[in-house]
């Protein structure tokens, strides 16, 4: 039986759980700086090495994001093959995503200054 | 998993045992297709998409696009149903053993009564076979009074259950009539396993009714 190394499973799933409170809010900012069709969105979330995440996660996202309006899907002509379906933001989704960011970038900052803070009581004073 | 239609195959079965409506699967998987198309003619097959878990994707597609869903919840019905029909089938089996003087003496009343003897086969069968039905159905709207739809589901019930055991009896009897009525254990056990797969057919095809119906009013209500 192979074991697996026990600490890159834990990292493993605690990098999940961080993404899934934030995948939603990167796939509007990837779309905000260009329209995309859906596996072409995979390879952009790949690109920024946030982590491994498939089209199977990201197609039933761009879906819910559809429907609360945050998207909006047209179809593009191919030049090798069928129409392609790419999703762009709309004027909802401009909206939602700067008060994501805005909530994100206070909730990472308190985070940070957490972080921070134990890190200087665990510094020895220097004398 | 070779093509997409296999693949959307596939999800349409997870999403009709997740109990989403026709007109949501439809329009599911034709969304579904068109990104699959595309991937397709740009060298990324369904299955390197979508991964070896089709019906987990399915169902959370579902869920993400906001679909109403109900379950058919047919395991426990059908478990239901088929238990109340065996409680019934015990009190219809008393009923019968009681009925049965009470018929002879009918048969033997005088001919200028009229009583014409298919009233009392009709008595005979029918009463146990009534008392079957209702157990069923009652059975399964005092249990899963939980379940949605259910009231449809009974009604339903109502309607396929007795049909149901107008076509099994003739093949039963016809079965057994080709035994030489043997009480042989392999043989009552066929007889039987006729009569609950008539119950069971009919159960699914109840509920199915039922959610078809209730898809249809949901549908036209969107439209």
């Amino acid at each position: 039986m192979i074991v697996g190394d026990p600490q890159a499973a834990e990292d493993g799933d605690r990098q999940t759980q961080l993404l899934r409170g934030a995948l939603d809010m990167c796939l509007l900012a990837l779309l905000a700086s260009e329209p995309a069709h859906g596996y072409e969105l995979v390879r952009r979330v790949e690109e920024t090495g946030i982590g491994a995440v498939g089209y199977g996660t990201i197609y039933p996202l761009l879906t819910r994001m559809r429907r609360l309006g945050l998207v909006a899907d047209r179809q593009q002509a191919s030049p090798t093959g069928p129409p392609r379906k790419v999703y762009e933001l709309t004027t909802a989704g401009r909206a939602r995503l700067d008060a994501w960011q805005q909530q994100w970038t206070r909730f990472t900052g308190i985070v940070d200054a957490i972080l921070s803070q134990r890190e200087s009581d665990t510094t020895p004073a220097r004398s | 998993m070779d093509t997409i239609d296999s693949a959307l195959a596939q999800a349409d079965r997870a999403w009709r045992k997740y109990g989403v409506g026709g007109a949501d699967r439809a329009a599911l998987a034709a969304d579904l297709r068109c990104d699959l198309r595309a991937a397709e003619a740009d060298g990324f097959g369904p299955a390197q998409l979508l991964g070896p878990d089709i019906p987990a994707f399915a169902r959370r597609l579902a869920d993400e696009a906001g679909v109403a869903r109900v379950p058919a919840e047919s395991g426990r019905l059908i478990g239901i149903a088929l238990a109340g029909a065996a409680a019934g089938g015990g009190i219809g089996l008393a009923l019968l053993t009681t009925m049965y003087p009470m018929l002879i003496r009918l048969a033997d009343r005088p001919r200028s009564l009229g009583l014409p003897v298919q009233v009392a086969v009709v008595a005979y069968y029918g009463l146990p076979a009534l008392v079957v039905v209702t157990a069923a159905v009652v059975a399964v709207r005092v249990l899963l009074p939980d379940v949605p739809r259910i009231r449809e589901t009974g009604r339903a019930m109502a309607v396929l259950l007795p049909l149901a055991g107008i076509l099994v009896t003739p093949l039963t009897m016809a079965f057994a009539w080709s035994t030489g009525y043997s009480t042989a254990p392999q043989v009552l056990i066929i007889e039987i396993a006729l009569v609950v797969g008539a119950l069971t057919g009919a159960t699914a095809l109840a509920r199915r009714w039922a959610l078809r119906e209730r898809h249809r009013l949901v549908e036209a209500a969107s439209v």
